[in-house]
């Protein structure tokens, strides 16, 4: 229950883990982009081939990516589907006829086109951002990133700080609320028979606790963070600071040289275009 | 036949995981009616575990867990009815009231056994009584009682439940001296109004010496001692070599025997050592 | 002069109909530096509100009388600024008694650099204070870890590692013990006392556990408000009767060689301990 809290990382020394959470975000966005810009075969096919690399690079195991696509299997097939019937392309060849129903060749094309795109963006945000990084990386780097917006007084640092907070208490109070769930259901409490109404009534008594210890709980804390001298992200310096380093700007230039070589082969590349 | 027996239980935390946790491991013990029986051990040694197996909030991955002779677990849909006759009282629980008055979150328990109005309002009666919560705080919210009032409100919650086997996690956790005095009074009252059988977790051999006949201590999730408070506490380099010591006034007798001075081996409390000691002095003076 | 010196201090809070609760009704208090001090009394006896007017962290102070003044500041004076408050929250450091609720960061080592980050250390100082400090408590090897898959007691640990950090003169202990078990106490206990004989910190340590008050230098008892007992343990623990009408017990050994004069039995010497207990006895029958 307790690794619900930590998302989908998956530890491992791959050189992506080691990469500046920073890097990984911009790096993250570029690739969902170079999704968008692809166009025909060629390019789809080499973006098939990126979203295979990405994996074995950051050394995740396959299942791990498969299980996340799973998720969104019916969207995929569902906007597939759409595609076949209602790609309309004359100057295509007309695959099957019937009644009012036409396939053309170009209809598979641009379903098989969503699809790789669907696919390589979520392996792409899962590797560079969800599998490889701790959600406690990406909260430190949106936040360095954002601070030049604390010039336009965008709480940066508070958002930051309520991220780290409740990534902090997500495991505490999930424990909570399990031996409140057991401490009531001494008291004869059922939680899974019975009506919907019925069973939504009986999380009643685990939820008034739950909050009023949430609140306990958020005193309390505020106090302590008040002895410890937190007022703020004014003059507050850092353990960790974040560091660009070699291997960084290596990985930013593949990502940027992988989007230029896409738009180049959009418009020089033969073939189908969507 | 024993109230309540275990029978070579064994337990698997995330099995087949990494994280794989085995927290019981072939655990068989008896529990008596009309006794106060007292579980020790470290954290992680497995009592959290198994007294909540007592009660069918964790099944056992093996082994038999057995209420007045019948398996609770022979058919899984009535479990809650072992739950009223098994009464949890988990640890700090306090922090499970939730109702509008002390008195509604008493009933809480019976109410959900569908007892009638008139014997929920006896037994919410009863059981403030155990507990020594005055009526005048029965209207209030529970909210605005004191720490040590509110753990005795909840203890009261269970015991309107009046359930055959009483089973605490550290109920004096966390509790000024006259709070924990108040408690260990409230369990004893119970205990002897209804003859059920009594089961006290506590990291305290002090506790124990004061207030269990029983003793079974864990480790490493097996039972390593079981059997009458004299016996267990007079084998005080077992319990030493699991960690756990003994209580203060058997430490101090041992004490005295290096200084060769040789007291008898069952002194446990206070009230013991004096009467020993007087002796050695050849009586009150 | 004394590092904490509390005049005639009185304090209430407000109920719901605005009716003031006395918690503080008249302490007078002197603490030097260094010493080792604990504080006893019942629940709702008006210690943790003490501990907490030091730290200038009770949000109403609508009734309040008398002063209190550390280090030679009036930290009661109306003059006190926002850095001034700042500047108290350095010397006297905080632990409270549920470890899992001061815990701030996810990893262990970011948490103990909470405190130093805000006082706005510089990097290579507060890598230095964070080993340091986990290095005091004994938790270095769990610099890596995330808080909550510790035990109570590391927990508390690394909570009173962020407090080392911030490298205080004296540290309050709010009843840091009272949710541990014996081995997270027996090592918080242990950590409490490092900090006092060899760091040389002013210690103030409020428990309701009689057994770790023994182990103070100076034991002061508060009831409803007002400080009824203030000395030396054994001549605290001599006073059986005043304890009890406070709500508090004695340590078992003290308890027994009480008792055993009441008998008539003559004892002299040190109570508290166990050890000193039995030496006591062993005196008295080779007499």
């Amino acid at each position: 229950m307790k690794s619900i809290a930590f998302g989908q990382y998956y530890p491992s020394n791959s050189i992506m883990h080691r990469l500046d959470p920073r890097m990984k975000i911009i790096m993250g966005i570029l690739y969902i982009v170079t999704c968008f810009l692809c166009k025909n075969v060629i390019t789809f096919g080499i973006l098939m081939i990126s979203a295979l690399l990405l994996i074995i690079i950051s050394k995740i195991p396959v299942k791990i990516v498969i299980r996340s696509i799973r998720a969104i299997i019916f969207i995929m097939i569902f906007t597939a589907v759409l595609n076949i019937f209602w790609t309309k392309g004359e100057d295509y060849e007309l695959l099957l006829s019937w009644r009012f129903i036409n396939i053309y060749s170009s209809g598979l094309y641009n379903a098989a086109f969503i699809v790789i795109r669907i696919v390589s963006m979520i392996i792409g945000t899962g590797i560079f951002l969800t599998y490889t990084t701790t959600p406690i990386q990406l909260t430190d780097g949106l936040e360095q990133l954002l601070s030049p917006l604390k010039v336009l007084k965008v709480p940066v640092h508070e958002f930051a700080m309520m991220m780290t907070i409740a990534l902090r208490f997500i495991p505490t109070i999930i424990e909570e609320t399990e031996k409140i769930m057991a401490a009531q259901k001494a008291r004869g409490a059922d939680f899974s028979n019975g009506s919907l109404v019925k069973r939504a009534k009986a999380l009643i008594p685990v939820l008034i606790p739950l909050f009023i210890s949430s609140f306990r709980r958020a005193g309390e804390l505020a106090t302590a963070m008040t002895c410890r001298c937190y007022r703020g992200g004014k003059g507050r310096t850092r353990l960790n600071v974040l560091r660009f380093s070699f291997k960084d700007f290596v990985a930013l230039f593949l990502v940027i040289a992988f989007g230029t070589g896409i738009v180049l082969l959009n418009i020089y590349a033969p073939g189908y275009t969507m | 036949m024993s109230k309540l027996t275990v029978e070579n239980v064994s337990f698997v935390y995330s099995a087949g995981t990494p994280f794989e946790v085995k927290a019981l491991d072939g655990v068989s013990v008896n529990i008596e009616s009309n006794r106060i029986t007292g579980i020790i051990g470290h954290t992680g040694s497995g009592k959290s575990t198994l007294v909540q197996m007592f009660n069918g909030l964790i099944r056992p991955t093996e082994g038999k867990i057995l209420l007045d002779g019948e398996d609770i677990w022979a058919d899984a849909k009535k479990i809650s009815a072992v739950r009223y006759r098994v009464g949890l009282v988990m640890q700090y629980p306090e922090y499970q009231l939730f109702e509008e008055t002390v008195e509604a979150d008493i009933a809480y328990g019976p109410k959900n056994m569908g007892l009638d109005d008139a014997e929920i309002a006896k037994r919410v009666l009863e059981s403030a009584e155990f507990v020594g919560l005055g009526v005048e705080n029965l209207k209030k919210s529970p909210f605005d009682l004191s720490g040590g009032q509110k753990r005795r409100a909840a203890i009261a919650g269970i015991m309107a439940m009046r359930p055959e086997v009483l089973v605490l996690d550290e109920p004096s956790a966390g509790l000024d001296p006259a709070g924990k005095k108040s408690i260990f009074e409230g369990i004893q009252k119970y205990a002897e109004a209804t003859g059920a059988a009594v089961i006290i977790v506590s990291h305290s051999m002090d506790d124990m010496a004061k207030y269990c006949e029983d003793i079974i201590v864990m480790s490493h999730s097996k039972v390593a001692m079981m059997g009458k408070r004299n016996e267990i506490f007079s084998r005080g380099d077992e319990l030493e070599a699991i960690g756990l010591g003994v209580p203060q006034m058997t430490y101090l007798v041992r004490l005295l025997a290096q200084k060769g001075i040789d007291l008898p081996q069952d002194i446990f409390t206070v009230d013991d050592a004096e009467a020993a000691i007087i002796e050695l002095f050849g009586g009150a003076k | 002069m004394s590092y904490i010196k509390i005049r005639n201090l009185k304090y209430s809070y407000k109920d719901d109909n605005d009716e003031p609760i006395p918690v503080l009704r008249g302490v007078s208090l002197d603490i030097e530096k260094g010493e080792y001090v604990a504080i006893l009394g019942h629940n709702g006896s008006g210690k943790s509100t003490l501990a907490k007017l030091l730290n200038l962290v009770i949000e109403d102070y609508d009734f309040f009388e008398g002063s209190i003044e550390v280090d030679g500041v009036d930290i009661t004076s109306d003059d006190m600024t926002e850095d001034d408050i700042y500047e108290l929250r350095k010397k006297i450091g905080m632990v409270f008694q549920n470890p899992d609720n001061q815990l701030v960061a996810t990893i262990v080592e970011e948490d103990v650099a909470f405190g130093p980050e805000n006082l706005g250390v510089p990097r290579e100082e507060i890598r230095q204070r964070v080993d340091y400090a986990l290095k005091t408590v004994g938790m270095t090897e769990f610099a890596h870890h995330e808080p909550h898959r510790l035990s109570g007691g590391q927990k508390q640990r690394i909570a009173i590692a962020g407090v080392i950090a911030m490298k205080p003169d004296c540290m309050i202990f709010d009843e840091s013990t009272a949710m541990l078990d014996p081995m997270g106490r027996k090592d918080v206990v242990e950590t409490i006392e490092k900090l006092n004989k060899e760091e040389g910190k002013t210690v103030i340590t409020i428990t309701h556990y009689m057994d770790e008050a023994v182990r103070a230098d100076r034991v002061i008892v508060i009831n409803d408000g007002k400080i009824i007992l203030d000395g030396a343990p054994s001549k605290i623990f001599a006073q059986a009767e005043i304890l009890r009408s406070a709500g508090l017990d004695l340590p078992q050994c003290a308890d027994l060689l009480l008792r055993l004069r009441e008998k008539g039995i003559k004892l002299e010497g040190e109570i508290n301990t166990p050890e000193q207990c039995a030496q006591t006895i062993a005196q008295a029958l080779n007499r």
